[in-house]
């Protein structure tokens, strides 16, 4: 059957400026904002825009995100005729196949994949940013254009510009030059990750830069460029809303915090929802000593201390005379009766033991960052972990 | 599990609960903070490993039938089997009136009963907030060798109807007490009981040649009277039938007691429920909460104490509230002042509001108000 477009989600990458956040389980499947995980954003995008097709190719240590993924069914993705795939790496006859090498050798091992849908455009995400964005009406953009190719761009600062993929476009936006982390930006336009290719122009290009010795097979070093030199129609969309990259430890917790800020992303409002994969757990009680002051609180918590200016996700534990400051608590973490936990990210089922201290306020020195437990980690009564600490299970 | 079969009885009128069930049936008045009360049973069920069952229903069911819809939410979407709701067949001399009893129920869907296909059945209320470990209460039943359980509890609060005094040995009974609307002697019937399909179409049978109607007073008082054995399962954990507005009040605010939660959501036997998912709930800078649950979707900006808010609750600076349970949507406006109020979903609370009722006569305002 013939589709308009389907998307293909890159969730294969490690993650590694997370460290012990990713130790077990790949990037998409990082806890946010209370309810969610990372891979929720781009999946309801998906399923709000009306792209019913999604394939995850997984590489890193995807048990987690497989299992999370399941069916589809939170995200509206169990169709009849289409829904959401899992496509690892795999061998084919004579042992011939391999890892994913690079993002466009990863679409590149799933063209047969596509091909099943017989697309008129394929949609590629990318699975560590945290966005609300109308996929549709960028389809419609790159269709009234008849581009071969369509990047969404956002405005970024000459500073910020040194470290993404920047595009300089003409007065209709018609990209006229790409560059991969400039020194010298020539354009405040910041590739957003998110591309919409013709497919049959996409495929072409994909099997060319294959049998290129010299290629990353990477879409921003390689495909672009090629298509650019090659005098392909490729636009810039430009994308206005917020929009974060969450690849480093102090980028997911600024996203988190932003949370708390109304004006940021509305996550209450029905016409867009962000759904995820959650179990049924009881209401959060708010216990007899608690305090609670601009804060996010989910589904299954108990709170008997002091919470302030934090995200509690799923069945946290926050004991008697314990204190919970500017923090992320991912799901399961218990913080034990007078604990301090500021500044600090918990991983899943973090235990923080009776008195412990984790974290410390800004100092103000470059150094400085948030603590960080790992999922499962222990840290026990009356021990201290300081600030920019990065603790592992 | 694969022998047992549910059936839940969700047609109670209740008219003691006034406004809270005027357009819902007892079994799906909302509780908790996110669950209706029929959750429960349902899931006591899931938890045992039953994933087939069918809810008796009556009359006022959409609100019932939207949310126990395919059964999903128990895992009970099954291609052979699942959830079945049962609305009345119409049979000719069953067209009038509320049924009677439980009999009478059952009879009104005598043809689903003699296609189970389980040689066991497990009966349960709509109405009775309890998590009950019914693996527990099986093997009990099945090592009892007795034809019939009833699960009973020595703690059960609200409108409890029978009771049994236990016989020396302390699991078993020979006598039932009827009428027993007040706490007296004997243990509670939670009205669950476990028996074989062939005794349950045994005594459907007997009741239509006698034209009777009720399951305790009439099919199981005879049961005991021809020297039937009665095998008794105790549930410990909280358990409370919910028929009033007061009964509706007291249980809702007992749930916030720590040993009670424990018992009605231990962490191995997850209650479960549809409905919308969301997100998390945000208390703004001046919020205050104590001993509270609350579900998500809620912004709380004001100050709560001993109160049950429902997902997408707002409150608004200034408001404060006590002793009040707030449905769905439900929105209080600044500076407020309620007390034991139930608010039914989406009441508008205009701000300045001030408004009190009294835990024995919690005052509800019903759905869609605006104050």
């Amino acid at each position: 059957m013939k589709k308009k477009c389907i998307a293909m989600l890159l969730a294969g990458g490690q993650g590694s400026r997370l460290y012990a956040l990713t130790q077990d389980a790949a990037k998409p499947s990082v806890p946010f904002g209370g309810k969610y995980r990372i891979i929720d954003f781009p999946l309801s995008n998906c399923a709000n825009s009306g792209i019913d097709t999604v394939g995850v190719l997984t590489q890193y240590k995807p048990l987690r995100l497989n299992s999370y993924i399941g069916t589809g069914e939170p995200w509206d993705l169990d169709v009849s005729d289409g829904g959401v795939y899992i496509l690892p790496p795999y061998l084919g006859a004579h042992e011939q196949g391999s890892w994913f090498a690079g993002t466009a050798n990863a679409i590149y091992q799933n063209i047969e994949f596509i091909e099943l849908y017989d697309p008129e455009n394929v949609l590629i995400l990318s699975g560590d940013h945290i966005y609300k964005m109308d996929y549709e009406k960028m389809l419609d953009a790159h269709t009234e254009n008849g581009a071969a190719c369509t990047i969404a761009v956002q405005q970024v600062s000459m500073q910020e510009a040194t470290r993404m993929g920047i595009m300089s476009v003409d007065a209709s936006d018609r990209i006229t030059e790409f560059e991969e982390k400039p020194k010298q930006p020539k354009s405040d336009l910041a590739s957003m990750g998110i591309y919409i290719f013709n497919w049959q122009k996409l495929k072409q290009y994909l099997i060319e830069d294959e049998k290129d010795p010299d290629s990353a097979k990477d879409f921003g070093k390689n495909i672009i460029p090629k298509m650019l030199k090659a005098g392909e129609r490729m636009f810039a969309y430009r994308f206005e809303g917020y929009w974060r990259d969450v690849g480093t430890i102090i980028s997911l917790w600024d996203a988190n915090m932003d949370m708390l800020s109304s004006d940021r992303i509305n996550l209450y409002d029905p016409s867009w929802p962000i759904n995820s994969r959650s179990q049924t757990l009881p209401p959060h009680y708010a216990g007899e000593e608690s305090e609670i002051i601009h804060s996010i609180v989910t589904e299954g918590c108990e709170i008997e201390g002091r919470v302030e200016n934090s995200i509690l996700s799923q069945g946290v534990k926050v004991g008697k005379g314990a204190r919970v400051l500017y923090s992320v608590l991912m799901p399961g973490a218990e913080v034990a009766d007078g604990a301090t936990v500021e500044y600090a990210m918990l991983g899943e089922n973090v235990r923080i033991g009776e008195g412990a201290k984790v974290g410390n306020e800004p100092d103000g020195s470059e150094e400085w960052t948030v603590a960080t437990v790992g999922p499962g980690a222990k840290v026990e009564a009356g021990q201290v972990v300081p600030a920019s600490a990065m603790i592992y299970a | 599990m694969a022998d047992y079969h549910g059936i839940i009885f969700a047609y109670s009128a209740a008219p003691e609960m006034g406004e809270l069930v005027k357009e819902r049936t007892s079994a799906s008045v909302p509780f908790c903070a996110r669950y209706r009360l029929i959750d429960f049973s349902l899931s006591s069920l899931r938890n045992a490993g039953i994933r087939n069952a069918g809810v008796i229903m009556q009359r006022d069911y959409q609100s019932l039938m939207d949310h126990c819809a395919s059964g999903k939410a128990w895992d009970m979407t099954r291609k052979n089997g699942g959830l079945k709701l049962l609305p009345p067949f119409g049979l000719p001399e069953y067209h009038s009136g509320d049924y009677v009893g439980t009999m009478e129920a059952l009879n009104a869907v005598s043809t689903y009963i003699e296609d189970i296909k389980e040689d066991n059945v497990i009966l349960m209320q709509g109405n009775l907030c309890a998590n009950i470990d019914l693996e527990a209460a099986t093997a009990c039943h099945e090592q009892s060798g007795a034809a019939i359980t009833a699960i009973c509890s020595p703690k059960a609060q609200g409108g409890v109807r029978y009771r049994y005094i236990l016989n020396e040995d302390g699991n078993s009974s020979n006598r039932l007490l009827l009428n027993q609307t007040e706490k007296g002697e004997g243990i509670a019937s939670l009205e669950a009981y476990i028996l074989s399909k062939e005794l349950l179409l045994s005594m459907m049978k007997t009741k239509q040649q006698t034209n009777v109607y009720r399951f305790h007073a009439e099919a199981l008082f005879e049961y005991l009277n021809n020297g039937g054995k009665l095998n008794v399962y105790i549930h410990n954990g909280y358990a409370a039938f919910i028929t009033t507005k007061g009964e509706y009040f007291k249980a809702a605010t007992d749930i916030l007691a720590p040993e009670n939660r424990r018992s009605v959501f231990p962490g191995d036997r997850p209650v479960r429920t549809s409905g919308l998912e969301g997100v998390s709930s945000y208390y703004g800078a001046e919020a205050k909460s104590r001993n509270c649950l609350v579900a998500d979707n809620c912004i709380i900006e004001g100050e709560i104490e001993n109160c049950i808010l429902h997902s997408g609750v707002r409150i608004a600076k200034g408001a404060k509230l006590k002793n009040c349970v707030l449905f769905r949507g439900t929105e209080v406006g600044e500076n407020s002042e309620l007390e034991c109020i139930v608010a039914d979903k989406y009441v508008k609370f205009a701000p300045g509001t001030a408004l009190k009722g009294s835990p024995k006569l919690p005052l509800v305002i019903p759905k869609g108000a605006e104050i």
